[in-house]
């Protein structure tokens, strides 16, 4: 067993409702993993799972065989684990180049020599800020580095949060409905970037989302769940024709 | 990519100006205000007028820190300048400590406190938060109130002033104080510039994001409250030697509370220069306006709500607003014009 990323049994209620019912699933390394089904399936639950902010009742999760529910939230990117959110989740009120920045935060370095900007700590945020706009350039937001990130189109919303995970330097990232609310050509960039990022950067991806033809295009493997349990997993070309996969989207008579 | 560079470097270089010439500005109102006491016109009683008017802006620094920058509404950091004072007056009463020593040791006991009530308050947001410290507020008056050690509504009177050995007056409070601003501003310009200030807007703008960042909640949090409280206490220290007393009486008001998140709000709470203008208003609206008494109280109101609906940033970026423009089309310019040379 050594996939990128695993969860065991994860179960997850909240008072009655069972949101996740002991789901299992594995990413593996490199690849590019989809996480699909219905409106309440648990997508969104066991997303937060995997980054600590919801606990789990019963199961555990791994990250490179390292169980990771006794962590905090914000120690998950240190084990190189990225997210984005589903409705984008940026710092509004500030710029580009600082989204990129707070992004690259864990690799700041001791806080209180950063504080007082002693000469390491400068040789660090330079060193970070060269990276930014490097990033911001990888992913067409060059000219946006001074703007205010909530006067952006959300397509390019979209990007910096991108862009944000990115600059933690993961080898992993899950990215909740990254082209959730994007019209079509928003869409097709940010799927060419999901793909760039997955075979330049070499990151490993489990994204959830919504839109099927870019689900089917970009993932190498797909995990269906419907009422918080495992339903199918398979290719692409298996999940299209699975029966029990049909049936969930489109009701039994199909 | 030749063109890239060229854009980059214009840009850049334009940047770097925009840098000196606050630092420019920066500066020379430093030196205004260490030539002030010479200006024509200038009598005597304005030094202290002119001190007390620097540690309301410091004050009001501190309440920056942690509700401009780091999103926690605070009604309580007279609490701060209070724990300031009373520790620098005990140190100065039973060990006849230098002032210079006051303000430093004012200063940790008030950060210290705020790392106690940032860990007790690690839950609370909003208004939540705003009561909590309110409360916090309450309860220093109570304790300076009824502790025998402080002495209650008689208060502790204390010696001159002296620092490093000197004997000082009122204007070398003033040039103790303006000093004292002019540290703690550089503090807060690193803080704000560094990766620690990043932590604390982006905890501000989404706890979620700033967590899945890699920002450690609790400690950016404790630290913020730490750093305000510090900077508040440090105030105090001052409020307690401008007059060579402290008492009860004057550290329950909770309008201290309420003035300095006036004066952040107004003047403009994650603006460098937020604190200063806010600090200069709250002090000289009861100045100016002498027979209104209680009723400046409601002008600083009406001033509170009107800066509220009309530049919710305050009136430091209300101000600066003509300038970052300017610099904007600049920058502008300079992208644009680079792109035509490149571009045949």
């Amino acid at each position: 067993m050594s996939a990128h990323l695993h969860c065991e049994n994860v179960t997850v209620s909240f008072g009655g409702v069972v949101a996740c019912n002991k789901i299992s699933l594995d990413v593996e390394e490199g690849k590019v993993v989809g996480l699909i089904g219905p409106n309440g399936a648990g997508k969104t639950t066991l997303f937060n799972v995997l980054s600590r902010f919801q606990n789990v009742d019963e199961g555990e999760v791994y990250l490179r065989d390292k169980p990771i529910t006794g962590l905090k939230a914000h120690q998950i990117i240190q084990l190189g684990m990225a997210r984005t959110f589903q409705n984008i989740n940026l710092f509004n009120e500030q710029t580009t180049l600082d989204n990129i920045l707070i992004g690259a935060h864990r690799l700041l370095g001791n806080p209180f020599a950063d504080m007082l900007a002693l000469p390491s700590s400068r040789r660090i945020e330079a060193k970070l800020r060269d990276r930014a706009v490097q990033l911001a350039e990888s992913l067409h937001l060059q000219g946006e580095l001074d703007n205010l990130v909530r006067n952006l189109p959300y397509g390019m919303q979209k990007r910096v949060e991108l862009a944000r995970a990115l600059a933690a330097e993961p080898d992993i990232i899950l990215l909740d409905e990254p082209v959730a609310g994007c019209n079509e050509e928003e869409t097709s960039e940010l799927k060419a970037i999901i793909k760039r990022v997955n075979e330049e950067f070499g990151i490993t991806i489990l994204l959830v989302e919504h839109d099927m033809s870019m689900v089917m295009t970009v993932c190498d493997y797909i995990h269906v769940i419907n009422f918080g349990a495992n339903l199918a997993d398979g290719t692409p070309s298996d999940i299209q024709t699975n029966r029990d996969v049909i049936n969930a989207y489109l009701g039994e008579d199909h | 990519m030749a063109e890239q560079n060229t854009i980059q470097t214009r840009t850049d270089k334009l940047k770097q100006k925009f840098g000196r010439q606050n630092w420019l500005a920066a500066g020379v109102l430093f030196l205004a205000a260490l030539a002030f006491p010479i200006f024509p016109g200038v009598e005597g009683w304005m030094a202290s007028q002119a001190s007390l008017i620097i540690l309301y802006i410091i004050a009001a620094q501190g309440v920056s820190v942690l509700t401009g920058y780091t999103g926690l509404v605070t009604v309580g950091h007279g609490g701060f300048l209070a724990i300031g004072a009373y520790t620098s007056a005990l140190l100065t009463k039973y060990f006849a400590v230098d002032l210079l020593v006051g303000i430093i040791a004012g200063g940790l006991m008030a950060a210290f406190i705020g790392f106690l009530l940032g860990l007790i308050f690690l839950r609370l947001s909003g208004a939540f938060m705003a009561i909590g410290t309110l409360g916090f507020a309450f309860f220093i008056g109570t304790v300076a109130n009824n502790v025998p050690i402080f002495q209650g509504r008689e208060g502790i009177s204390l010696p001159p002033n002296r620092i490093l050995g000197l004997e000082i007056e009122d204007l070398g409070f003033y040039y103790v104080s303006l000093f004292t601003i002019g540290l703690i501003t550089l503090f807060i310009y690193g803080i704000v510039r560094s990766g620690v200030g990043r932590a604390f807007m982006a905890l501000r703008d989404s706890e979620r994001a700033a967590e899945s960042a890699g920002i450690n909640r609790v400690f950016y949090r404790t630290l913020a409250f730490s750093i305000s409280a510090f900077i508040t206490g440090v105030a105090g220290v001052l409020n307690a030697h401008i007059v060579n007393y402290v008492s009860a009486e004057v550290y329950a008001d909770i309008w201290y509370s309420v003035d300095f998140l006036v004066a952040t709000v107004v003047g403009g709470s994650a603006v460098l220069m937020g604190p200063f203008i806010g600090g200069i208003f709250v002090v000289m609206v009861p100045f100016f306006f002498e027979t209104l008494a209680d009723f400046a109280y409601i002008l600083k109101g009406v001033v509170l709500i009107a800066v509220l609906l009309m530049a919710p940033a305050g009136i430091a970026d209300l101000l600066a607003r003509p300038f970052r423009a300017l610099r904007r089309r600049q920058l502008e310019q300079a992208e644009t014009g680079s792109t035509n040379e490149a571009k045949p």
